[in-house]
């Protein structure tokens, strides 16, 4: 049986199998650490995930899932490098 | 049937005795949090040149919302609760949060069953992104200076 018959569009199918991550956990970490706010645009992809799941787009909600997960990396990394950038500056200033 | 006897040895595997091996990914992370926190509590965050200032708020002089975090861990670590509550309100509010997740994955892991079953309602998350923003801009005015670290 295939869930994509065609003709039956435009109802959404019903849930199956727990929804995709939407990893706000590390959203969060992510702002309360990185000071950038890079960690903000995690948590909107966060609740894109929640919705779309709800709303039974789930491969919306996969795609959301992997873009929060491609920008908790993104800021995450980015923080880190920012972090080693200041103290190394901020070193310098005060030498 | 080959579906059945995986499951059988699998359920086997997991009664040997030892934690199973789902369970080492929390722990790890139990790990790292404790000796993060212990860092904080010994390296005291309120000295300068311990740790690196913000980059936001060296760049911009505003606080962003993660301002303070290190000397909130710092001060929850010594047991100063008011302290903690007046350099950043978020992070305090963040840690029973954090710990809800943790436990959650820990017992799901534990179980061998998915994190999450259910997708929690949108507008949670929502409400939080708007509380975060808020946060962010009110401790940086004048009025607001009551949240800022």
């Amino acid at each position: 049986m295939s869930y994509n018959t065609p003709g039956y569009g435009g109802y959404p199918s019903a849930p199956q199998g727990p929804p995709p991550p939407n990893h706000l956990v590390w959203a969060i970490l992510t702002t309360i650490f990185c000071c950038l706010p890079l960690g903000i645009v995690s948590i909107v992809f966060s609740t894109q995930v929640n919705s779309k799941w709800q709303s039974g787009d789930h491969a919306g909600a996969q795609k959301a899932s992997n873009n929060a997960k491609t920008w908790a990396i993104v800021s995450a990394v980015i923080g880190v490098i920012a972090g080693i950038l200041s103290f190394v500056i901020q070193l310098a200033l005060a030498s | 049937m080959t579906q059945l006897m995986s499951s059988v040895r699998r359920s086997a595997s997991s009664l040997r005795g030892g934690p199973p091996r789902g369970l080492l990914a929390p722990l790890g992370v139990l790990v790292i949090a404790v000796t993060v926190i212990g860092y904080l509590a010994a390296v005291d965050p309120n000295e300068g040149g311990n740790y690196p200032t913000c980059p936001f708020l060296a760049l911009t002089g505003h606080q962003c919302p993660g301002c303070g975090a290190l000397r909130t861990i710092h001060a929850l670590a010594h047991g100063h609760l008011g302290e903690a509550f007046g350099l950043n309100v978020f992070v305090v509010t963040m840690v029973p949060l954090l710990a809800f997740f943790w436990i959650r994955w820990t017992v799901a892991r534990a179980r061998g069953r998915p994190t999450r079953t259910k997708a929690a309602d949108p507008r949670l998350i929502w409400a939080f992104l708007v509380l975060v923003l808020a946060f962010w801009l009110v401790r940086n005015l004048p009025f607001g200076a009551f949240l800022a670290a």
